[in-house]
C-alpha cells in the first residue's frame, strides 16, 4: 500500500517539478533554520545540567547599593565564607574559590636548565577540597578528600597535565612541581579528567586555597579579612539542605553581615550597610549578565527567544507555502481522488496517502536541511556557541528532534490539504466540475489569509531590519564627543605585586614620541569609551548644599584631550602629576553639582569628606559607554602612577597599510623594552563598534531571517500565480478573443495579489511601529522611526511582488487564445 | 440483485426545481446485461451514478443485494460498492501517474488483499486481456482502446458482481468499440451482471434489455 503511495508521490513530484521544488525549498529553509536554532538553544540550555544536587546548589553573590546606582558583583567578601560555615544553619556544604585570572606558569623540565614557560594561562582557581563535593570529577590520581588540603598543592585536569607534562601517566605526575607567577611553587597532588558536559566551570588548574592562607601577599590581594570589599574573584557556592528556601538563607546572611560588620572596627557602624548578599541558582549563572560566569561567555535568553521566534516563523512560512500550493493544486489531483474513491478507497486511506506524500517531501527537505546545516552554521556563526559545530549533529537527541520535526511539519503542512483533497465528491470530479462551485471560493479565502500572514511576517522583519540597522548606523556615526578614527591604544604591562617602581613605560612613551606616522601620543588611563570603569562616591559641598554623587574616574595626561579631540568648555588642561591633585569634570557633573554655566564650576573642590581636590576644567559631554546608557558624572585626573595605556593618533591621511607599518614599528620598540610580553593593540573605532556587537548581531540575524522570509513568501506567491494563471487559462483565452489587451489581462490577474500585499502592509505598520518603538526604548540615545522605513518596506515588497507576478502573468496573457481554448 | 423504487432526484435553481430523475422504478436481476439509452441530458449518467452509489438521490428507495442503500452511511455504502461493483468510464479515468500494472492493482489495495495474492490476480487478468507486454507502460503511452481495456481489467480485478459502464466505447473507434462489446458479452455469459449507458443502438443490441430514458423518466420497458 505505502509502496503504491510513495510511487505515485515520486511520480507526482517529477511531474510537478517546480511546485515540488518550491514546496521543498520553503520547507528546507524552515527546517534548516529550526535545526540550527535547536542546536544553539539546546546547547545553551544544557549548561551545567549534569551536576548532582544541581537544584540545591547556589552561588552567593553581592549587590552594592550606592545612592544613585546599584552595582552587582558575583563575588562575596572573603570572611563571609568562614562565618557562614560556623554560624548559618540550613546549609549542607560550602565551598569558596578564587578565580586567579591569568598567571605565568613555569614547568621545570628534568635535565634542562630553563623551565618551559606558559606566559598567560587561564582557568586557574584557588579551591578547597569541598569544591569537589560540588563539581564531581573522575580522579585519575590523588584523592578529592586530601588533594587540596595542604598549602602549595595543585590538582590538574588531564588536558592541562598533558600540555605541561606531555603523555606522562597521571600517577607519575604526583609530586612534580610547577611555579606560578615566579613566586608560588606548588606540588601536583592530583589529576582529574576534564568535565565532559557543557559547563561554565571550565577550570583546569586547582591550586589549594590553603596556599593563600599562608601567603600574606595573596591575602592582601583578595582582601582576605575585609567585610567591606568585594572582589568578583572570590566565589562562594553553597549546597542547601533539602527543603531549605534560598530566601531564608539570604535573610540569615544579611543578619550575619550585620553582626560581623559591627565587630569590624574599620566599618562605620552608624552607616547603613550598602552590601547585601543573595543566592543565585546554579542554572542562572550561565544566563544572568548582572553577575559574570567566571569570565566565561554567557548565554543571552532574549536572543535565544528571538532565535526561537525566527525558527518558528521560517518553519511556519514553509508550512504555509505548502498548504497554499497544495490546496491550490488540488484540482490536479481531483481526478485521481475521484477514481480512487470509486475504486473503494476510504477517506482515511486517502488521508494516509496524502500525508505520506507530505511526509516524503518533508523528509527530503530534512535531508536537504542536514546538508545545508554547515552553511547555516556558518551564517549564524556569531550566535553559535563555540561548542556547537557540524559534528554535534550526529547525536541521538538531534536525530530525535529531526524526526519529531518531520512528523510535526508533516501534520502541520499536510493535514489541511489532505482534508481538502479527500472531500472531493467523486461524481463532480469525474464530470470535471472540480473548479466550479462555491467550495473553490472558500478555499481561496484561506489561501488569501495565509498569504497575507506570510507577507505580514516578511514585512515586519523587513521593517525590523531597517530600524535596527538605522540605530546601529546612528550609534556608530553620532558625534560622541571625541574623535575615534585612526586612534590605536595598547596596554603597557604592569605588576601589582611588585613593590619596585617600574618606569619602563615612560621610556617607551618617549621613544614612540619621535616615531614618524604618529601625530599625537598620550600615556594615560582608559580611552574615553571603555568597558572597564572605576567609580567612586564623591561629596561636593557648596555653602550648606551637599551633593553626593557616583562619579566615574578616568586618568589622563596633558596630551590626552588633544589626542581625542575633546572640547574643554572652561578652565585649563590638567597638569602632569604622579597622583591625583586636580580634576577636570564633564559637563553633566557640572550640571549635577548645580552649575548652569560650566565655567562656574572651575575653582570648586570635591572628593572624599575632608580631602578634596579642585576642579580646574570642564570638558564637553561625551559617551563613555554605548548609547544604551545616558551620560553620567565623570572626572578626569592626572595620576601617572595609574597610567598604563598608551594612546596613539596615527596620521589620518595615511592608508591602513601605512598604519600597519607604523604599528609594526611601535611593536619593535615595545619588544625592545618588554621582551617577554606580547604586544596587543586595538583601534578605538573598533572598540566602540564592539559596544554594538549585540545590535550588529541582531541586525545580521534579522537580515538573514528577513531574506529567507521574503524568499519563502515570494516562492509562495510565485506558486499561487502559476496556479491562478493555469486555472484561468480559459478565462484569459475568452477575454482575449473578446479583445482584451495583454496589459489589461496582466492587471486583471495581478490586482488580487497586489491587494493581498497591501493588506499585509496595512496590518504590519502599526504592529511593527509598536514593536520597534519598544525596542528603541532600550537606548538612551536613539534614532527615530522615519516614515521612509515604512515607505521603503511597502514599495519594496510591492515591487518584488509585481516582478514575480509580471514574469508569470505576461506569459499567460501572451498565449494565443486559439491554443488555450482548444485544449479545454 | 437491485431494486429502485420511486427514485427522484432534483436540483433547485432559484425558485425552480429541475428534475433530473422522476419516479424511476427499476429491478435488475443477476446475470442481466442492461443498456440505458436516451438523448443527452435525459439522466442516464445520473441514474448510473445512483446505481453505483457515487451519487445520492432526494427521494425513493434503493435496495442492493438485500441492503437498503438509502439508509446506509457513507462508509458502509463505500464498503458495499467496493465489494460488489466495478466501474468503467467513457474517459477511461486511469491514474496517469501509475503504470498499467499499478492501475489494475489499485482496487485490491483498498480491499486489504495480500501482496502475493495481488500479484497473482493482476498477472491473471493481464494474461486474460493479453496486455502482459504493456504492464509497465503509463496510460498516456497507450491507445484509447488499450486504455479502455486496462480500465475494464481494473474494474474486473476485484471480481465484482456488477459492472457499471458509462459509455465505455464513446471515445473509441468502431473496431475498438466492437472488441470491447464482444468482451462485455463474453463476461455476461460468464455470469457478470452489466449495466451500460450508451448512445449506440448497435451496442445496446449486445445487451439483454434496453431502458429508454427521456427527461428523467423511463419511457418504456
Amino acid at each position: 500500500m505505502f509502496k503504491n503511495y510513495f510511487a505515485i508521490a515520486f511520480r507526482n513530484f517529477r511531474k510537478h517539478r517546480l511546485f515540488s521544488l518550491i514546496n521543498m525549498a520553503g520547507l528546507a529553509i524552515g527546517i534548516s533554520a529550526a535545526l540550527v536554532i535547536y542546536l544553539i538553544v539546546q546547547h545553551e540550555l544544557n549548561y551545567d545540567r549534569f551536576h548532582a544536587n544541581r537544584d540545591r546548589i547556589y552561588r552567593v553573590v553581592s549587590t552594592i547599593s550606592f545612592p544613585d546606582m546599584v552595582m552587582n558583583n558575583s563575588g562575596v567578601p572573603v570572611p563571609t565564607v568562614d562565618a557562614s560555615r560556623t554560624e548559618l544553619t540550613g546549609i549542607e556544604d560550602i565551598t569558596h574559590f578564587i578565580t586567579a585570572g591569568t598567571m605565568k606558569v613555569a614547568v621545570p623540565v628534568a635535565g634542562a636548565d630553563n623551565p618551559v614557560v606558559f606566559k598567560k594561562q587561564e582557568d586557574i582557581i584557588f579551591a578547597d577540597n569541598r569544591y569537589f563535593n560540588f563539581i564531581k570529577y573522575k580522579w585519575l590520581a590523588g584523592s578529592p578528600v586530601t588533594a587540596l588540603q595542604a598549602p602549595s598543592s595543585i590538582v590538574l585536569t588531564s588536558s592541562r597535565a598533558h600540555s605541561y607534562f606531555g603523555d606522562t601517566d597521571a600517577g607519575q605526575l604526583i609530586g612534580r612541581t610547577i611555579l606560578y607567577d615566579d613566586s608560588i611553587r606548588v606540588t601536583v597532588t592530583g589529576v582529574v579528567q576534564d568535565l565532559a558536559g557543557v559547563t561554565d566551570f571550565n577550570f583546569r588548574e586547582f591550586l589549594s586555597r590553603a596556599t593563600i592562607e599562608t601567603n600574606p601577599g595573596l591575602q592582601r590581594r583578595w582582601s582576605w579579612d575585609s567585610w567591606g570589599s568585594i572582589n568578583s574573584a572570590s566565589q562562594m557556592l553553597v549546597l542547601l539542605k533539602s527543603g531549605v528556601k534560598a530566601a531564608s538563607i539570604e535573610k540569615s546572611l544579611a543578619q550575619l553581615r550585620e553582626r560581623k560588620r559591627e565587630k569590624n572596627p574599620q566599618a562605620e557602624s552608624n552607616e547603613k550597610d550598602i552590601i547585601s548578599n543573595s543566592l543565585q541558582p546554579l542554572a542562572d549563572i550561565h544566563f544572568n549578565s548582572k553577575f559574570d560566569a567566571f569570565g566565561q561567555r554567557q548565554g543571552h535568553k532574549p536572543t535565544l527567544y528571538g532565535l526561537l521566534a525566527v525558527g518558528g516563523f521560517l518553519l511556519l512560512l514553509g508550512c504555509i507555502n505548502f498548504v497554499n500550493l497544495t490546496t491550490a493544486q488540488s484540482s490536479n489531483r481531483a481526478k485521481e481522488i475521484g477514481i480512487r474513491k470509486t475504486m473503494g478507497s476510504t477517506v482515511r486511506q486517502l488521508m494516509a496517502q496524502f500525508l505520506s506524500e507530505t511526509f516524503l517531501l518533508t523528509f527530503a527537505a530534512t535531508l536537504l536541511s542536514v546538508a545545508l546545516a554547515p552553511w547555516l552554521l556558518h551564517i549564524f556563526r556569531d550566535f553559535i556557541p563555540p561548542g556547537v559545530s557540524f559534528t554535534t549533529l550526529n547525536q541521538p537527541h538531534v536525530w530525535l528532534f529531526l524526526l519529531l520535526l518531520v512528523v510535526v511539519v508533516t501534520l502541520f503542512a499536510g493535514l489541511y490539504p489532505a482534508w481538502v483533497l479527500t472531500r472531493f465528491k467523486p461524481v463532480t470530479v469525474l464530470k470535471n466540475q472540480a473548479y466550479s462551485g462555491t467550495s473553490q471560493t472558500r478555499k481561496a479565502w484561506l489561501r488569501k489569509v495565509l498569504t497575507v500572514t506570510q507577507f505580514v511576517i516578511a514585512q515586519f522583519l523587513l521593517i525590523a531590519v531597517l530600524v535596527v540597522s538605522k540605530q546601529v548606523h546612528y550609534s556608530l556615526n553620532k558625534d560622541l564627543g571625541y574623535s575615534k578614527e585612526a586612534i590605536v591604544s595598547t596596554y603597557v604591562p604592569w605588576n601589582f605585586f611588585s613593590e619596585k617602581r617600574d618606569d619602563r613605560r615612560f621610556t617607551l612613551y618617549n621613544e614612540l614620541k619621535t616615531l614618524p606616522g604618529i601625530e599625537r601620543i598620550s600615556l594615560a588611563g582608559n580611552s574615553p569609551a571603555s568597558n572597564s570603569t572605576s567609580s567612586s562616591t564623591f561629596t561636593f559641598k557648596n555653602g550648606d548644599k551637599k551633593v553626593e554623587t557616583m562619579v566615574e574616574l578616568k586618568k589622563a595626561d596633558t596630551g590626552y584631550f588633544a589626542l581625542y579631540n575633546m572640547k574643554l568648555l572652561a578652565g585649563r588642561n590638567l597638569l602632569q602629576s604622579d597622583t591625583t591633585k586636580e580634576y577636570i569634570i564633564n559637563e553633566t557633573y557640572a550640571h549635577v553639582l548645580g552649575f548652569k554655566n560650566p565655567a562656574d564650576a572651575v575653582g570648586h573642590s570635591f572628593g572624599d569628606d575632608g580631602k578634596g581636590f579642585p576642579i580646574v576644567g570642564v570638558v564637553g559631554d561625551f559617551h563613555t559607554k554605548s548609547l544604551h546608557e545616558p551620560i553620567k558624572p565623570l572626572a578626569y585626573s592626572s595620576a601617572m602612577n595609574d597610567c598604563y595605556q598608551i594612546h596613539l593618533a596615527l596620521d589620518k591621511h595615511q592608508s591602513p597599510a601605512e598604519w600597519k607599518k607604523t604599528i609594526a614599528a611601535v611593536e619593535a620598540k615595545f619588544k625592545a623594552i618588554f621582551p617577554d610580553e606580547d604586544f596587543q593593540y586595538d583601534f578605538f573605532d573598533q572598540q566602540i563598534a564592539n559596544f554594538y556587537k549585540t545590535e550588529q548581531d541582531i541586525a545580521r540575524l534579522l537580515k538573514w531571517a528577513t531574506a529567507l522570509c521574503v524568499f519563502i513568501s515570494c516562492l509562495g506567491l510565485l506558486g499561487l500565480v502559476i496556479y491562478v494563471t493555469n486555472a484561468r487559462t480559459k478565462e484569459i483565452g475568452v477575454r482575449k478573443v473578446l479583445g482584451a489587451s495583454v496589459l489589461q489581462l496582466v492587471r486583471l490577474i495581478s490586482r488580487d495579489f497586489l491587494a493581498l500585499v497591501l493588506v499585509a502592509f496595512i496590518l504590519v505598520v502599526p504592529l511593527a511601529w509598536w514593536a520597534m518603538s519598544n525596542w528603541l526604548q532600550d537606548f538612551a540615545y536613539r534614532t527615530s522611526i522615519s516614515w521612509w522605513i515604512f515607505a521603503v518596506t511597502g514599495l519594496g515588497m510591492l515591487l518584488i511582488a509585481i516582478c514575480i507576478l509580471a514574469a508569470r502573468t505576461i506569459k499567460a496573457a501572451m498565449v494565443n487564445p486559439v491554443k488555450s481554448l482548444r485544449t479545454e | 440483485m437491485l431494486e429502485l423504487k420511486h427514485i427522484y432526484k432534483w436540483v433547485n435553481t432559484g425558485n425552480n426545481r429541475t428534475f433530473l430523475l422522476k419516479d424511476i422504478n427499476l429491478t435488475i436481476n443477476e446475470g442481466e446485461f442492461v443498456s440505458i439509452m436516451g438523448p443527452s441530458g435525459s439522466g442516464k449518467s445520473t441514474l448510473l451514478n445512483i446505481i453505483g452509489m457515487l451519487d445520492g438521490f432526494n427521494e425513493g428507495e434503493y435496495n442492493f443485494m438485500h441492503e437498503s442503500v438509502h439508509q446506509l452511511k457513507e462508509k458502509q455504502r463505500s464498503s458495499l460498492y467496493k465489494q460488489y461493483i466495478g466501474f468503467v468510464f467513457q474517459a477511461y479515468h486511469l491514474i496517469d501517474e501509475l503504470t498499467v500494472y499499478e492501475n489494475i492493482e489499485t482496487p485490491l489495495l483498498y480491499q486489504d488483499i495480500k501482496s502475493s495474492e495481488r500479484k497473482a490476480m493482476v498477472a491473471d487478468i493481464l494474461d486474460r486481456f493479453q496486455i502482459v507486454g504493456k504492464k509497465d507502460l503509463f496510460p498516456t503511452q497507450l491507445s484509447g482502446g488499450q486504455q479502455q481495456l486496462v480500465g475494464i481489467a481494473r474494474a474486473l480485478i476485484a471480481r465484482p458482481k456488477l459492472l457499471l459502464a458509462d459509455e465505455p466505447t464513446g471515445n473509441l473507434n468502431s473496431k475498438q468499440g466492437e472488441e470491447i462489446m464482444e468482451l462485455f458479452s463474453t463476461l455476461n455469459k460468464e455470469g457478470m451482471t452489466i449495466i451500460q449507458v450508451t448512445h449506440s443502438e448497435k451496442n445496446a443490441d449486445y445487451g439483454s434489455r434496453v431502458i429508454h430514458l427521456l427527461d428523467g423518466m423511463i419511457e418504456k420497458k
